[in-house]
Parts: structure tokens; C-alpha cells; sequence
């Protein structure tokens, strides 16, 4: 009789709590989860670090204007980060996770080209849209998978822009030596800059490839220097083309021009080297001095660059801006598609113009923006000058490389 | 452009020497491959950069003061926890000191970010007889010259020196005279660790630095202990500056994307065919 009387109780109180769910205003609809495999810790952890700044900056505006609007309501987005410790194949066991664990509803790739294009055979297997922000190589999105997006243009732009920018600019200029580094994406990038300063009439001189983690430059360099180029074209990453650019000065190198693409981009370098930054130049894939207009997160780039510096107290990079045009272009590709269901958003994301504070992305068939505006930046006095395009320009470009 | 390839390659290899001197230190006479050796390269550099980028004052003193702090670690480290498992096989104290390494990469991490850091000092290049010589790899190198010689003494003529050379020849007859010798392996490992250091402050003043270096460093120093044989002194320089020849000649020939790889090459070739290495006595390899 007891018992029955306390069950009783116990089912009219769970019918209470029920009903006080169903009407009380503040309920909050389920988030969104957008997983994020990122690299905190290991040889890529700066990369990641800029990666995660960037989701964060999307994940906050979203938030903070009530999350995003699927059919009548508001969901939060709700970012699930795990460090994957720059290996590539734990990035790829986290998306596993995040897939069949977590249930995230898409996932943002990892750093670089290698990985994005190893990871995302991991995401089409579960057939889960994944926005890379961090890689630019063509041969990334050649597998046609129609889950992967990638915000980042591709490298030959990049590449045309910086040959016909330097041929018209810099006076003499008839030769280039190309060091890039062993990996997908440098290794590209050299390959294609030679295409295009032939293009342009220029002739390579030098060509080679260095490994990872190289320690001395000082031979490769005095063959160089023997063949006297207008143009040193240098791709990697920040650790060896610090070193290289050091190793230049004490083996006395001073040609026309010295492009470190793109870790001259980052302010990191200049504070690594100090004075010798100055007349290094790069090119980016964005700079903080365009302008678009967003009508979606921030206004526009300016308000993005104001927001982005008051919270971390640093410039953005390409880096940033494009990890948080990929988490912008997903929320708005789901309020459109008014549900997080994956055919539906894909829909969105293959037809649509997004016009973020980035610039305009539009994917095209294999999922890579082609959209591209190549910015060409010169260190000048310790800031960054943008010699190209002229729309954003402020400045000439300076030569030789240490007056 | 031969004459400044030799240079080239002397002065890389005088680093790499002065990287490698504590590792084969340890490994002749304590005969454990302290992985955790690169670790402490990196934190000698960082304590060199952020001491001079903080308080000022010049790279060598920094390095000394490095040089003080890593003793002191390698020794506790020693006393405190290799010397409990010293006398188990190589492999317990191989695997402790790769847990602790991992364990230093990502504190470094998590203390200095993994944003490259150097030291922006321009010492310029010297111009001699049309050879471009780095004054920051020469002081680096003047300085890997003078600590692998100080060490090569104090192992000679010191009685703490003895002490070390006489528990490498036979750990159990110098117990037997009255050697402490858990005191003497804390010692070793602490000038191990203060050799460290003193290659991490030579790095800082030529190289960037990030934690995530330390794999590189310590792959450096197991080619060249190989090369120039276990727990000697002179061995390890030599095996440095071969090792410098080396990789500038490969980059050379080969490209630079291969040289890496002939230090690693001639490591196995060494292996093979004389495992006590070129200075090395045999019994230690």
C-alpha cells in the first residue's frame, strides 16, 4: 500500500518536471557540435593553436548573437576539440570518434595539406562534412569526395600573382632559385612558382628540396650565391626559414627580392629575426588591411581584425581568418539549409556565394574555393606593407633585400 | 667555393659535437641512452634566450647560468630516480628517460608555446680570403672546443674525473674502494646534463628554437656517438665534425633533402663494420 502510494508520488512529480520542461521559456534547443581535431601540442602545435583561435572567434560571435537559426529555433554551436599531438593518423582515430562517439554534426580538418588529405577519407567514410581552413594544394581536393570544403584558394594563384607582381615591379629582374621544403604543400608551391615565373620570362637558376628539421643551410646557400639570382623564392615552414634567412646574412646573400612564403606572413618571424626581417616579402591567402563586407558575423574585416587583436592581443594571419570564415560558412550554410541534416547543408555549401569578412568563398566541384585574391606583403621597418593587389595597396615594393 | 663548404661543414660539426659530448658521456659510462638528452638541449637554449631577452647581459654568461641549472636537474634526476632502476637492463632505463622526455616536450610546450624563438643578436660575418665565416657559429664553435677540452681534462686529471673513469672500467672494483658509486653516476649524469645545456646556449645563438627540436638534437647525438665511439671525449668531437663533413657534402651532392640521411647511412656502415667507432675502445660499443 506504502509502496504504491510512493511510486505514485514519485510519477505525478516526474510528470510535473515533464511539463515544467515543455513551458519553461528558457529551454535551450540541442547545440550544434562541430568537431575539431586540433594540433595543441607536438612540432605543429603553433599552427594549431592559430587554428583553434580562429574556430573560437566564429564559435564566440555565433554564440553571442543567440547561435544559429535552424527552422524555429536557436542552437548554440558547441565546439568539440580534442588534441590530436600533430600526428596525423590520431587526427584521423579523432574524427572516428567524433563521428561515431560524439555524434558531432561536421568536423574541421587539421592542420596542412598532408593531413587534410588523409583525414578526410576518414570523414567521407562517415560521410561527415569536414571544412578544411588550412590547406591550399589542388591535389588536396582531387580525390572528389563530396564531403570536403576547403576555404583556402589554390596555390597556383598564389604563385601567378607573385611572378607577374615582382616581373612588372622589380626593374632587371631575369632569374629565380627555388628552395622548398619536402612536404606536400611547400614542395608545391616551389613547383608552381616555377611554372609561373617561366610564364613570365624569368629562368630558374636553382631548384632543390630540403627535409624537415634541416639544421644548416649554409651549403645549399653558397651554391646559391654562386649563381648569383635576382629572386630567392623560399617555401616551408617558420622554424627553417628563420634559420635560412640568419644563414643568408652571415654568407652575405643580397639579391633583389626574398620571398619566405608564408611564414614571412606571420609576425612570429619578424620576431625571431629582428631587423633582418625587413624587405622579406610573402604572399597570404588574406591580410588583415582588406576590406568585405559580413553581413552574417563581425560587419565587416576591419571590425573582425578589432575584435580579434582586443581578445588575443596579435594580429590575425591568413590562419585565423580563414579557420573562422570555415566555421562561418558552415553555420550559414545550416540556417539556410534550415537543418543540420548533411545532404541538405552540402546542397547549400556547393551553390552558394558566402560573403564573409575574408573575402567571397564559392566552392567549386571538387570543394576547393575559387575565389582566389592573392595578397603580396613586403616587411617594411618592422610592418607589414601590401605591395598587390592595388585595390588594398600601401606601398612599393623596396629592393635590394639589406640596403 | 671547396674551402667554404670544409668551413661550412666544420662549423656545423663543432655543434654538433658539443651536442653529443654528455650524451656519450652518459652512455659510456652509465651506459644509458638518455633519451631525455635533447630535452635538456632545449631547455639550456631557452634558458639562454629568455635570460638574455628578459634581463639582458650576454649569451655566454646565460649559458653558464644554464649550465649551473641543468647540473643541478640531472643530478637530482639521477639520485632520485634513475639510479632506483640503473642496475635493471638498458631497456627500463631507455624507456624511463623516452616517458620523461615526452613528459619535458609537452611542459616546454605548455611553458614556452611552440612559437620558433631566437636570439635577434647580429654578430655579423667575418671576410677572410674570400670565405664568409658566421661570427655566432665561430663563437659557438670556439666554445664547444673549449668544454669538450675542459671535460677531456677533468676526466683526466681530476680526482672526480678518476672517480668517473674508474666506475666506467668496472663499476663493481670501484665499489670495492670505497667509491660511492650512486653519487659518482649522479655526477655523471649532472655534467651530461650541463654539457647539454652548454650546446643548447650554442644553439640559441645561431639557431631558432622550438621543443619539439629535442628529436632532432638527440638523432644528431646518437649518429655521432656511433661515429666517434662510446664515452669518449675526443671521440664525440671527432665524431661531430665528420658528421658536419658530412651532411655539407651530401647537400652538396646529393641535394639537401638527402643530407640527413648520410649521416644515417654511414651510422649503419659504421655498425657494421667498426662497432666501437672511429675513437672508441672497444668493450663500450
Amino acid at each position: 500500500m506504502i509502496k504504491t502510494a510512493k511510486r505514485n508520488c514519485f510519477a505525478a512529480g516526474a510528470a510535473v518536471v515533464s511539463a515544467l520542461a515543455f513551458v519553461t521559456p528558457g529551454h535551450a534547443a540541442d547545440p550544434i557540435k562541430l568537431g575539431a581535431p586540433v594540433a595543441l601540442t607536438g612540432s605543429l602545435a603553433d599552427e594549431g593553436g592559430k587554428l583553434l583561435h580562429g574556430y573560437e572567434m566564429c564559435v564566440d560571435a555565433v554564440n553571442a548573437k543567440g547561435g544559429v537559426k535552424v527552422g524555429g529555433e536557436m542552437r548554440k554551436i558547441d565546439l568539440v576539440k580534442y588534441d590530436y599531438q600533430s600526428d596525423t593518423n590520431k587526427a584521423s582515430q579523432m574524427i572516428q570518434r567524433m563521428a561515431t562517439v560524439d555524434k558531432v554534426d561536421f568536423v574541421m580538418a587539421p592542420y596542412n595539406s598532408g593531413a587534410t588529405k588523409v583525414t578526410a577519407v576518414t570523414a567521407e567514410r562517415y560521410d561527415l562534412p569536414m571544412m578544411s581552413t588550412a590547406a591550399a594544394t589542388p591535389s588536396v581536393f582531387d580525390q572528389h569526395f563530396k564531403n570536403l570544403y576547403g576555404i583556402l584558394f589554390p596555390n597556383e594563384a598564389i604563385s601567378d600573382a607573385e611572378a607577374a607582381y615582382y616581373k612588372k615591379a622589380v626593374p632587371g629582374l631575369k632569374t629565380v632559385a627555388i628552395i622548398a621544403m619536402n612536404s606536400l604543400f611547400p614542395k608545391a608551391i616551389g613547383a608552381q612558382l616555377k611554372k609561373s615565373a617561366e610564364k613570365e620570362g624569368l629562368q630558374t637558376v636553382y631548384d632543390g628540396l630540403y627535409s624537415p628539421d634541416t639544421l644548416d643551410f649554409s651549403n645549399v646557400l653558397t651554391e646559391i650565391k654562386a649563381k648569383n639570382p635576382d629572386w630567392i623564392y623560399a617555401t616551408g615552414f617558420i622554424q627553417e626559414l628563420v634559420l635560412m634567412r640568419k644563414q643568408m646574412a652571415s654568407l652575405g646573400l643580397n639579391p633583389k627580392i626574398v620571398t619566405m612564403n608564408a611564414a614571412a606572413a606571420y609576425r612570429e618571424y619578424q620576431r625571431n629575426l629582428g631587423p633582418l626581417a625587413d624587405h622579406v616579402t610573402s604572399s597570404a591567402w588574406w591580410h588583415g588591411s582588406v576590406n568585405y563586407q559580413d553581413e552574417y558575423i563581425f560587419g565587416d574585416t576591419k571590425k573582425y581584425d578589432e575584435v580579434f587583436q582586443a581578445k588575443y592581443k596579435q594580429e590575425p594571419s591568413y590562419l585565423e581568418a580563414a579557420a573562422t570564415a570555415g566555421c562561418e560558412v558552415l553555420a550559414e550554410s545550416v540556417e539556410e539549409a534550415k537543418t543540420t541534416e548533411h545532404a541538405a547543408v552540402r546542397k547549400v555549401l556547393s551553390s552558394k556565394t558566402f560573403n564573409t569578412f575574408y573575402g567571397p568563398v564559392k566552392f567549386g566541384p571538387d570543394g576547393q574555393n575559387k575565389v582566389a585574391s592573392p595578397v603580396i606583403l613586403q616587411i617594411q621597418n618592422g610592418n607589414f606593407t601590401v605591395l598587390a593587389p592595388d585595390s588594398v595597396k600601401t606601398g612599393n615594393v623596396e629592393t635590394p633585400l639589406q640596403k | 667555393m671547396l674551402a667554404q663548404y670544409i668551413i661550412n661543414g666544420l662549423l656545423i660539426g663543432s655543434l654538433y659535437a658539443c651536442l653529443a659530448v654528455g650524451f656519450s658521456l652518459v652512455w659510456g659510462v652509465l651506459n644509458i641512452i638518455n633519451m631525455l638528452h635533447g630535452a635538456f638541449v632545449v631547455l639550456g637554449a631557452y634558458i639562454v634566450i629568455f635570460g638574455v631577452q628578459s634581463f639582458g647581459g650576454s649569451p655566454i654568461l646565460w649559458t653558464g647560468a644554464a649550465c649551473v641549472v641543468l647540473f643541478a636537474i640531472g643530478y637530482v634526476i639521477q639520485l632520485g630516480l634513475i639510479n632506483k632502476v640503473v642496475a635493471a637492463p638498458i631497456f627500463i632505463t631507455f624507456t624511463l628517460t623516452f616517458g620523461m622526455d615526452l613528459l619535458a616536450q609537452n611542459l616546454m610546450i605548455n611553458v614556452f608555446t611552440a612559437t620558433p624563438r631566437s636570439l635577434t643578436i647580429g654578430y655579423g660575418s667575418l671576410q677572410i680570403a674570400g670565405l664568409s665565416l658566421s661570427v655566432a657559429r665561430l663563437i659557438a664553435m670556439g666554445f664547444a672546443l673549449l668544454l669538450t677540452g675542459l671535460l677531456y681534462w677533468l676526466l683526466k686529471h681530476s680526482s672526480i674525473g678518476r672517480a668517473i673513469v674508474a666506475v666506467r672500467m668496472d663499476r663493481h672494483a670501484a665499489t670495492l674502494l670505497g667509491l660511492d658509486v650512486p653519487r659518482i653516476y649522479a655526477v655523471t649524469f649532472g655534467i651530461g646534463a650541463l654539457m647539454a645545456a652548454a650546446g643548447g646556449g650554442a644553439m640559441a645563438m645561431a639557431f631558432p628554437i622550438t621543443p619539439v627540436l629535442d628529436g632532432t638534437f638527440l638523432g644528431k647525438a646518437f649518429v655521432i656517438c656511433v661515429l666517434g665511439g662510446l664515452g669518449s671525449v675526443p671521440g664525440a668531437l671527432i665524431g661531430g665534425l665528420v658528421l658536419g663533413l658530412l651532411e655539407s657534402f651530401g647537400a652538396v651532392t646529393l641535394g639537401s633533402q638527402w643530407s640527413a640521411t648520410v649521416g644515417f647511412v654511414i651510422m649503419l656502415a659504421i655498425l657494421v663494420f667498426r662497432p666501437a667507432g672511429i675513437a672508441g675502445r672497444s668493450g663500450f660499443e
